[in-house]
């Protein structure tokens, strides 16, 4: 895999923001027909990029995120973070500077919890648990002013179990508590796929408002083609636990939908529809 | 009218009896309900805290001491459970049958001897008044004292950003790491803390009945469930708050039952068969009327 395929933004001389350098993952203990959900994976990332990675079922996107979040070892490779190497770090101990809203709201959140407690939670991610009351009234006061842009009505249902939110709430709220220790790097995973047309709209007009408000450094992986044209500065695809294309800048915002399928051949019956 | 007689005379003894046994109830609860992880070291944990706590006693320790010990003990075995689980990928229930049976020979090696008496020996509760021994009416006092002080702190506890962890570890196992929630050392904190309440009321129980016994934790589990199926069907467990009180109630209202039960004739024996089958029935119930799909319907709650 040619390294100035994947150089993107990253400037000569800047330490980019994240560096992925020959990512490799085979699942099923190396047994005989296994495939490598990544197959050498180079990656660079710039302050305040926001790339977001296509590609058919089966391409590696979700093994990637997962990877750069530290839920599994890499068979090869290496991580590193504004240049420190986070490659053996554990998961819980990546989460203080990567965060992540999941595919699935019923991940994201801890349904039997409070709204206020999911993000009393949020708000001590990378920092220790101490004995102190995690709730109090000026933190009270700061979410309901992080809620209250969603314009969804969470900043008056603080004791509300998160159980009884809809779908779409729950992944609101998750992209809250995502963004409330200033991450160096958001992971997306498919953020919006489950929600209707109109909620996925919501949450994807937060996304692009938090992130611009806070200068974040993104990552997303979407099947929506709309979604990979209209948003970012960056645009990867994957196939088959690689990267196929990388561009940026000018190029990736005069791309059409009909380029992408002309160009490189998308036959993902998924994509499309998305698109 | 003898028989109810017999029963109305041992209420109070059965509820102080109930208190003691709520510390236990409690350390049942904390993993089932808390970490949503089934413990059965209590079993071991319980008569673990009372052999110590007599051994040492027996050795000339201060009470107080010796149940402080006890505590730090069924800490070590709540926390020996976890690390089996954690460590070697042993289903928790195993775990903790590996646990409490591998205690039976240590509670042994700890007294010597198979019982200890420990009538003429100092307790806690001669240390706070010799009188508690005596008035039932004082025991229940000094019980529920120790009982409301325990309430009070898991519930401040289970308040704090610590506290806050613990939970979102049973509750959503797969998002507390991306919180940067570490899930093995918070299932240590719980099942340490859960053991050490439960062998914490293996000392009370042997210091206020005067002797130990290395049989003392048989079945425990069960009257424990049963105590907490009760509790929680009564107080509900919508809250914390309600959470934390289902076992103290339940343990209330579970040994008056037993109480009732034993001066309506029912042999001691007996009464093991009859709780199983109260707890299978109290379990089993709900997803029987959810239609038989219960091993599904788990996936989602």
């Amino acid at each position: 895999m040619a390294a100035e395929v994947s150089a993107g933004t990253a400037k000569g001389g800047d330490t980019p923001l994240l560096a992925l350098r020959g990512l490799r993952k085979t699942f099923g203990g190396g047994l005989p027909g296994a495939r490598p959900a990544l197959d050498g994976v180079d990656l660079s990332l710039a302050p305040g990029d926001f790339a977001v990675i296509i590609g058919s079922n089966g391409a590696g996107k979700s093994t990637l995120l997962n990877s750069i979040a530290g839920t599994f070892a890499l068979d090869a490779g290496t991580i590193a973070l504004s240049g420190r190497d986070i490659t053996r770090l554990a998961g819980h101990r990546r989460a203080g500077m990567i965060t992540r809203v999941f595919q699935d709201p019923m991940i994201g959140t801890a349904a039997a919890m409070t709204i206020e407690e999911n993000l009393a939670l949020a708000e001590r991610r990378g920092q220790p648990r101490r004995l102190r009351l995690a709730l109090d009234r000026r933190r009270r006061d700061s979410y309901r002013d992080r809620l209250r842009p969603l314009a969804l009505g969470l900043e008056d249902r603080l004791t509300t179990p998160v159980a009884l939110l809809s779908g779409g709430q729950r992944q609101a709220l998750s992209l809250i508590m995502a963004v409330m220790s200033r991450p160096a790097l958001l992971l997306l995973d498919e953020h919006t796929a489950a929600l209707d047309p109109r909620t996925a709209e919501i949450v994807m007009e937060a996304t692009l408002r938090v992130v611009a408000e806070q200068g974040l450094t993104a990552l997303m992986v979407t099947h929506n083609m709309r979604q990979a044209i209209e948003t970012g500065n960056r645009l990867v695809m994957m196939d088959a636990g690689r990267i196929r294309l990388d561009i940026a800048g000018p190029e990736k915002s005069a791309l059409t939908a009909a380029d992408l399928v002309e160009k490189f051949r998308i036959d993902n019956d998924r994509m499309l529809l998305g698109s | 009218m003898t028989v109810i007689d017999a029963f109305l005379n041992l209420i109070p003894v059965t509820f102080a009896q109930s208190l003691m046994y709520s510390f236990v109830v409690m350390g049942i609860m904390i993993p089932f309900r808390l970490l949503s992880f089934p413990d059965l070291t209590s079993e071991g944990a319980f008569p673990l805290g009372g052999c110590v706590c007599a051994a040492l006693i027996l050795a000339g320790w201060n009470p107080f001491a010796a149940t402080v010990v006890a505590f730090g003990a069924g800490v070590l075995a709540g926390m020996a459970t976890a690390l089996i689980h954690l460590q070697f990928r042993l289903n928790s229930l195993l775990a903790g049958i590996l646990v409490f049976t591998a205690l039976y020979s240590v509670n042994m090696r700890v007294m010597g001897r198979s019982n200890v008496a420990l009538f003429s020996a100092d307790s806690i509760f001669l240390q706070i008044s010799p009188a508690i021994l005596g008035s039932v009416a004082l025991q229940i006092a000094v019980f529920a004292v120790l009982v409301v002080a325990m309430l009070l702190a898991l519930r401040w506890f289970l308040a704090t950003e610590a506290g806050a962890a613990l939970r979102v570890v049973g509750i959503n196992p797969d998002l507390a790491p991306s919180l940067g929630i570490n899930l093995w050392v918070w299932t240590l904190v719980g099942l340490g803390l859960a053991n050490g309440l439960s062998a914490f009321g293996g000392a009370l129980v042997v210091q206020l009945q005067g002797f130990a016994d290395i049989g003392m934790g048989m079945g425990l589990l069960i009257n424990g469930l049963a105590s907490l199926v009760i509790g929680e069907t009564v107080v509900g467990r919508q809250t914390i708050t309600r959470q934390l009180l289902a076992p103290v109630v339940g343990a209330a209202i579970y040994y008056q039952f037993v109480s009732l039960g034993l001066a309506l004739g029912l042999q001691p024996s007996d009464l093991k068969l009859v709780t199983a089958v109260f707890v299978l029935l109290t379990l089993g119930l709900p997803a029987l009327r959810r239609g038989g799909s219960s091993g599904r319907e788990k996936l989602h709650a």
